[in-house]
């Protein structure tokens, strides 16, 4: 070994070439992922119209829908109150009739009460 | 590196960024060496130091845009490799007891180089701790000083400087105990 450590340590670590075969492997694979990458995002482009598409027709379907369950809703709302005004007028005639009717029969029994 | 190719790396790196794969070649070419040779002696593998050196070379790809110039280039090419390698090791912590004769590949073809010495300084180095191998590789195979080697390596001058000053007088002492049990 010679005195001088740092000249032996310069020769010893000189670089070595890994050969063109290498520049080639890197270039192919460079090659391999820029193709891949230009076809990646043509895919995330295609992807995210479809995405943003569904969901569009899903939020018009549920405003479409909840606009439909809203108006049966109020319409079955307005059925049930002109049932319930009908009903209300029934009772209503009816109690009259009873009114009356009771109404009717009372100077009967009290004209016949004195001669009794 | 040399001021003439760190324009001439800056003219690559803006081709490859318009989309030159030639220019990126060139860039490849240019630092393959320094990136190959770094992953090598840290890994001692071989496979697994070109697939992390490969692997370097994607994600600067990637990050084109962020290289400021030649010279960021390659500080950014030392420390991405470096870090990587680091990381593979704390994965895989068999790699760092790497066998001596693993080391095949890892020493340098240099003519000038007496190949016996510089195979035996070689599996020194690579039996050293990742942290102190990556100082004494920045300084050794990529001509670094210490103020670099801190600023590659995100740690401080003192700590590089002592970093060497221990690896160095390991390598001397467990060097002199190889020619000792050869003889």
């Amino acid at each position: 070994m010679s005195n001088d450590l740092d000249n032996d340590l310069r020769a010893a670590l000189r670089p070595v070439d890994p050969g063109e075969r290498f520049t080639q492997s890197v270039l192919a694979r460079v090659a391999t992922e820029s193709t891949r990458s230009a076809r990646a995002p043509k895919l995330h482009t295609t992807t995210l119209r479809w995405t943003s598409v569904a969901l569009a027709i899903s939020l018009v379907m549920g405003i479409v829908v909840a606009h439909q369950w809203q108006v049966r809703r109020t319409q079955r709302g307005l059925e049930a109150r002109q049932q319930l005004i009908q009903a209300l007028q029934l009772t209503g005639e009816k109690l009259d009739l009873a009114y009356r009717v009771v109404n009717d029969e009372q100077p009967t029994q009290s004209a016949a009460e004195p001669g009794a | 590196m040399s001021e003439e190719a760190s324009c001439q790396s800056e003219e690559w790196l803006t081709r490859a960024l318009a989309g030159d794969a030639a220019a990126f070649g060139m860039l490849v070419r240019t630092h393959q060496r320094s990136v190959f040779s770094l992953a090598l002696r840290m890994v001692s593998d071989r496979q697994k130091a070109e697939d992390l050196a490969q692997e370097v070379f994607l994600q600067l790809h990637r990050n084109l845009a962020a290289i400021e110039s030649g010279a960021h280039l390659a500080f950014w090419l030392r420390k991405v490799t470096l870090n990587r390698s680091i990381d593979r090791l704390r994965r895989e912590p068999k790699l760092e007891a790497m066998p001596l004769d693993a080391a095949d590949g890892v020493v340098s073809e240099a003519e000038d180089a007496d190949p016996l010495l510089a195979r035996r300084l070689s599996t020194l180095v690579a039996q050293l701790p990742a942290a102190p191998r990556a100082v004494l590789l920045l300084r050794y195979q990529e001509d670094l000083d210490p103020t670099e080697i801190a600023r590659t390596l995100g740690m401080s001058v003192n700590t590089v400087k002592s970093h060497l000053k221990r690896s160095l007088s390991l390598l001397r002492e467990r060097f002199a105990d190889t020619a000792r049990s050869s003889t």
